[in-house]
């Protein structure tokens, strides 16, 4: 028998944000048009739209720096975090040595230190990612540490019954054990490497070839040319929301054979 | 090799009752000698108190007590797990720390299956071989199935664990056990969590294990029937220190069938062994008193 799609748990997962979202977009145009709020306030959905097609070249050059400085810092700090945590495990005076520093790190609001970083480094793209890497790196190195150091007492016990070498209780018990801690550091991490570039380059507020998402904003700030300033706004929320969708993806497809966050229980 | 003679276990068919005490009973070497143990930990505590145990290759003894009278304490003081602060436990006659970790054929059964849950059935069971690089020989394939066989994980070895019922985990558990060929076993409350028809069976299923593969088990639970059941001896041990304060031997032969729970000699036993155990326990609780 075909259950109507409203059974669907998948379908109304989709349509029902969906439906508000479009509802939000339709009182929005209609409340501007209505009272006739002028562009450079608020412009409508549909002016945002236009704006998307006409600036798209502009536009999108703007996100591929953005999304490159995204990605190379989100790359960089995966693998720092990853090599920081295997370091951080290898012996408590290690951890108690090196990790206020990556707290700093953290709480060190990047606004404050990126005109250092600017200054001190003359590639701009390497610049930004600094910053970003500042700001994305944390998560994935506490996580991990985490991660590696929440093992199964009794496997722990068992391996050394066997005499195993810290190489393979590293690697067949605790790099396991850390990768659902990992995937959550990544989901964190993805999204604070894009606010870190796009909060450098504001920063930065690097001009000309190299201008990212966040350049187009302040640009289009200073010429009024708001509906552009909008459209830039959508593609920096949209990449976030994707990058997102990427690790939920990665992460279940990494654990759904065995890890409670990615069962599908069924009724 | 004996791996080849015995009969699986069927989960539906009641356990043997022909076959004959296995030799290794009458041989009775010990593979393990714990003499005046004392394990004192850094806050004070006592966790043991002049305990001297020796277990003889074939027997099945369990380990008996209160909470906290130190009997998995003790267990993992026989593993290699845990230091002592005073006294020796030999291995085959010899000094642990002398024979060393790798001289020493042991496998544990923890209170939980303890198996990787990302690692499928089969490959949690080879684990002990793998950490041991057995590599890939046909003979620990064999190995792998003949154990699946035994312990009626057949067609499950590409099964996750969570894919599996808590008393199938601990089949599990048994069968990776089982696969190092090991002097002793020990187990330590392995089927507490599990509901009372489950037990029964893996009880029968252990003791039917133990008969064919020639075994040594040392056994910790809280449950008088299940020590009766299972063991030759039953060693009741005290808390506050920990110490062990009876031994007492079932003299029921074996193969031992369910048949055995309900028989007088049977309750006999349990009342042998439950009195031993309260006045274990009023040792415990006088000593609280006296403290406090």
């Amino acid at each position: 028998m075909k259950t109507p799609l409203i059974q669907n748990e998948r379908f109304v997962q989709v349509a029902a944000p969906l439906l508000v979202g479009v509802l939000v977009l339709l009182m929005w145009q209609l409340t501007v048009v209505a009272f006739e709020v002028p562009k450079y306030i608020v412009p409508s959905p549909v002016d945002i739209g236009r704006s998307l097609v006409s600036d798209f070249s502009s536009l999108f050059n703007a996100l591929m720096m953005t999304l490159k400085v995204t990605f190379l810092a989100f790359a960089i700090s995966v693998v720092l975090g990853v090599a920081a945590s295997l370091l951080f495990v290898q012996s408590k005076w290690i951890e108690i040595s090196l990790f206020p520093y990556a707290v700093l790190m953290q709480v060190t609001p990047i606004v404050a230190i990126a005109p250092l970083i600017i200054i001190w480094v003359n590639d701009t793209t390497w610049a930004l990612t600094i910053c970003a890497v500042i700001v994305a790196i944390f998560p994935i190195i506490s996580n991990t540490t985490l991660g590696l150091r929440s093992v199964d007492p009794n496997l722990l016990s068992m391996f050394r019954m066997y005499r195993t070498s810290r190489w393979q209780e590293l690697v067949r018990l605790r790099i396991p054990s850390a990768l659902p801690y990992f995937f959550g550091g990544l989901r964190i991490s993805s999204g604070l490497a894009l606010i870190g570039a796009v909060v450098a380059e504001f920063v930065a507020g690097t001009g000309g070839a190299k201008a990212g998402l966040a350049y187009m904003i302040l640009q289009s700030g200073y010429n009024l040319q708001i509906p552009k300033m909008f459209a830039a706004l959508i593609l920096i929320t949209v990449t976030g929301i994707l990058l997102f969708g990427l690790m939920v993806w990665m992460s279940d497809r990494a654990l759904r054979n065995w890890h409670e966050s990615a069962l599908k229980v069924e009724h | 090799m004996t791996a080849n003679k015995v009969t699986p276990l069927n989960p539906l068919r009641e356990p043997e009752v022909e076959a004959p005490v296995p030799e290794a009973v009458a041989a009775g070497r010990p593979v393990l000698q714990v003499d005046g143990v004392n394990k004192i930990y850094g806050n004070g505590t006592v966790a043991l108190k002049g305990a001297d145990l020796t277990i003889k290759q074939g027997e099945f003894v369990s380990l008996l007590g209160p909470s906290g009278c130190g009997k998995s304490t003790l267990l993992r003081i026989m593993a290699g797990l845990g230091e002592v602060t005073t006294g020796t436990v030999k291995w085959w006659e010899q000094d642990y720390g002398v024979v060393g970790s790798k001289g020493r054929k042991l496998a544990f059964v923890f209170q939980n299956a303890t198996l990787m849950p990302w690692a499928r059935v089969r490959k949690n069971i080879r684990l002990p071989l793998d950490l041991d690089r057995a590599g890939n020989a046909p003979e620990v394939e064999k190995k792998i199935d003949d154990a699946l066989d035994m312990v009626g994980l057949k067609g499950f070895d590409e099964s996750f664990p969570r894919e599996l019922s808590g008393g199938m985990q601990m089949r599990a558990s048994i069968a990776r056990a089982m696969v190092t060929e090991p002097d002793l076993l020990l187990m330590d409350e392995p089927f507490g969590a599990l509901d009372e028809m489950t037990r029964n069976k893996l009880n029968d299923d252990v003791l039917k294990l133990w008969k064919e593969k020639g075994w040594t088990i040392v056994f910790v639970t809280h449950s008088v029937y299940e020590a009766v059941y299972l063991s030759s001896r039953v060693v009741v041990m005290a808390a506050r220190p920990g110490r062990i304060v009876d031994d007492i031997e079932i003299e029921e032969p074996y193969p031992r069938s369910p048949d055995f729970r309900v028989s007088t000699e049977f309750a006999g036993y349990c009342r042998q062994v439950s009195q031993a155990l309260e006045r274990a326990s009023a040792m415990g609780e006088r000593k609280e008193g006296k403290d406090s």
